[in-house]
């Protein structure tokens, strides 16, 4: 036996200590689960203009105009801000604030995902969640195919940084220290974090698609450029594909998510809404989501705004099917909550005409 | 998200065995296959797009295996003492040289590591594992070289095999 075989050998030796798929897939689908619905606190009320200044070559409005539309959610509320309640008469579909603004994109059209959740808190700081939101977007300009994420990262100091792109190296963003790396052939492209002065750091990620390619100068210069022009507070909103208004008692809209004009496994309109509802000091009770696959299932149950409706219970957590809500697909919510509130929800649903 | 679940189903096992050779601890292997599951969840638009989305991932998990936590390699260091070498004459001999290699395995440079498990467990030839590690081939060759020099020093088991033959 030489030495390769041996070390083949040792391999598939140790193939029965590989953990057991359904015990980590449970778990990721916990963290999957936690991360979009465990909350600590408040979201307060948005306010302020939206402007997210994209590519010069074309410019896919992220934002809605005129403080008359001001959403009903917004950011992480800072102690002033955490007394404010919802308002009450959201317009159609108000534009979602996320809680810092990307001032400059590479230049193409962009499709989007953005999230805005909570995720709990540390101990150091009960105040303040762990997630800030995420700006997930691509870009394609001229058959090139660029990827971007930006995250608020408050647990993660830059100097505590790991790279899938490789070491990192000293770099200073608008006077914050920061680390950077990259790698222009290899997974990661260009990776960025700069420290937030709030404490955490905002992590920059830009590479080339699948299929496609880019310069690494590119990416850096994308990157840094981005890193540059990130803004605080977030003035920038969202559209949704559809809105929610006059929240019942103390209920809240905890968390969303966006997307639009990505490459969704799903069929359906092109945007996807999803909200997590509740008191936001606890698990959000109720979610609300566009971006369901699969047929309706359950029993017909009461109309709602005039659309048909599937009611479903799977031993106390309820859903309700709305069909035909938004361009053609449903929208369901979904909670261990009595049908009631489910249909009081469903009557508060702003659908688009 | 049927599609991400089917694709987590049927890619997991793989993985996990993955992860456990590049990492050398179930547990280890777990939470970076969990953090990779979680990563590909929330980028999933992206990836299903992919042309070979499973390549993608195994990708995702080499690179979380060789940027995650510092803590890492301290971790990863096995507690006992490598043996000087394995006795032909015992009767565990086979168990034994696998033993040893499995702690010299655990002392790689994680780089080196992932090297000799993409090449002898995935089997991999070298320009997909240059591809898999963003690095040129010649740079995997050489990962490779100095990991099989690192693991056959002091190595038993050519004397092994010798006294085998002499039975």
């Amino acid at each position: 036996m030489n030495i390769e075989n041996l070390i083949k050998d040792t391999f598939a030796a140790r193939e029965h200590d590989a953990p057991d798929s359904d015990a980590v897939l449970a778990a990721a689908r916990q963290r999957i689960d936690s991360r979009r619905s465990g909350l600590s606190r408040p979201f307060a009320v948005a306010a302020g203009a939206t402007v997210l200044t994209l590519g010069a070559v074309t410019a896919v409005v992220l934002n809605r105009p005129g403080p008359a539309e001001q959403p009903q959610i917004a950011a992480p509320a800072n102690a002033s801000q955490s007394s404010q309640t919802p308002t009450s008469a959201a317009p159609a579909a108000a534009g979602l604030q996320m809680p810092y603004s990307l001032g400059w994109l590479p230049p193409g059209a962009v499709a989007y995902q953005v999230h805005r959740i909570n995720v709990g808190s540390s101990a150091a700081k009960p105040d303040v969640p762990l997630y800030g939101g995420e700006y997930m977007l691509t870009v394609t300009a001229n058959g090139q195919v660029l990827e971007v994420d930006v995250q608020q990262m408050r647990m993660v100091s830059a100097d505590r940084a790991t790279f899938k792109s490789g070491p990192g190296q000293s770099v200073t963003i608008n006077g914050q220290p920061g680390v950077e790396s990259s790698v222009s052939t290899g997974p990661g492209g260009y990776e960025l974090y700069v420290a937030h002065p709030d404490g955490g750091s905002m992590y920059v990620n830009v590479n080339a698609a699948p299929g496609s390619t880019a310069p690494a100068q590119q990416l850096i210069e994308a990157g840094r450029r981005i890193a540059e022009n990130i803004s605080f507070p977030g003035t920038t909103t969202v559209t949704p594909a559809y809105g929610l208004r006059d929240l019942p008692n103390g209920m809240r809209i905890c968390a969303f998510d966006v997307t639009q004009g990505m490459n969704r496994p799903l069929s359906g309109p092109g945007t996807s809404t999803s909200y997590r509802l509740g008191t936001c000091t606890v698990q959000p009770s109720i979610n609300v989501n566009s971006a369901v696959g699969g047929n309706p299932t359950g029993t017909p149950g009461q109309p709602v705004q005039g659309h048909e409706t599937r009611s479903v219970d799977e031993n106390g957590y309820r859903q309700l099917w709305v069909l035909d809500a938004v361009d053609g697909a449903p929208i369901v919510i979904a909670g261990r909550v009595p049908e009631t509130d489910l249909y009081d929800i469903a009557n508060r649903l702003v659908l688009p005409h | 998200m049927a599609d991400y679940d089917d694709f987590a189903r049927a890619q997991l096992p793989r993985l996990l065995r993955y992860a456990t050779m590049l990492t050398g601890e179930r547990e280890q292997a777990a939470d970076l296959v969990q953090d990779v599951l979680v990563k590909v969840y929330r980028h999933w638009s992206r990836i299903s797009g992919a042309d070979h989305p499973d390549r993608y991932v195994l990708r995702m998990v080499t690179n979380g295996y060789l940027s995650w936590r510092h803590s890492w390699s301290a971790r990863v260091i096995p507690s006992g003492d490598v043996p000087d070498e394995a006795r032909a004459d015992d009767f565990a001999s086979d168990h034994a040289a696998r033993e040893d290699m499995w702690q010299r395995l655990a002392r790689l440079p994680k780089r080196q590591r992932a090297v000799v498990v993409l090449r002898y467990y995935e089997q991999l030839p070298d320009p997909e594992i240059a591809g898999l590690l963003g690095c040129a081939q010649a740079t995997v060759r050489a990962h490779a070289h100095k990991a099989l020099a690192a693991l056959r020093n002091g190595l038993a088991i050519e004397q092994m095999a010798e006294a085998r033959e002499t039975r």
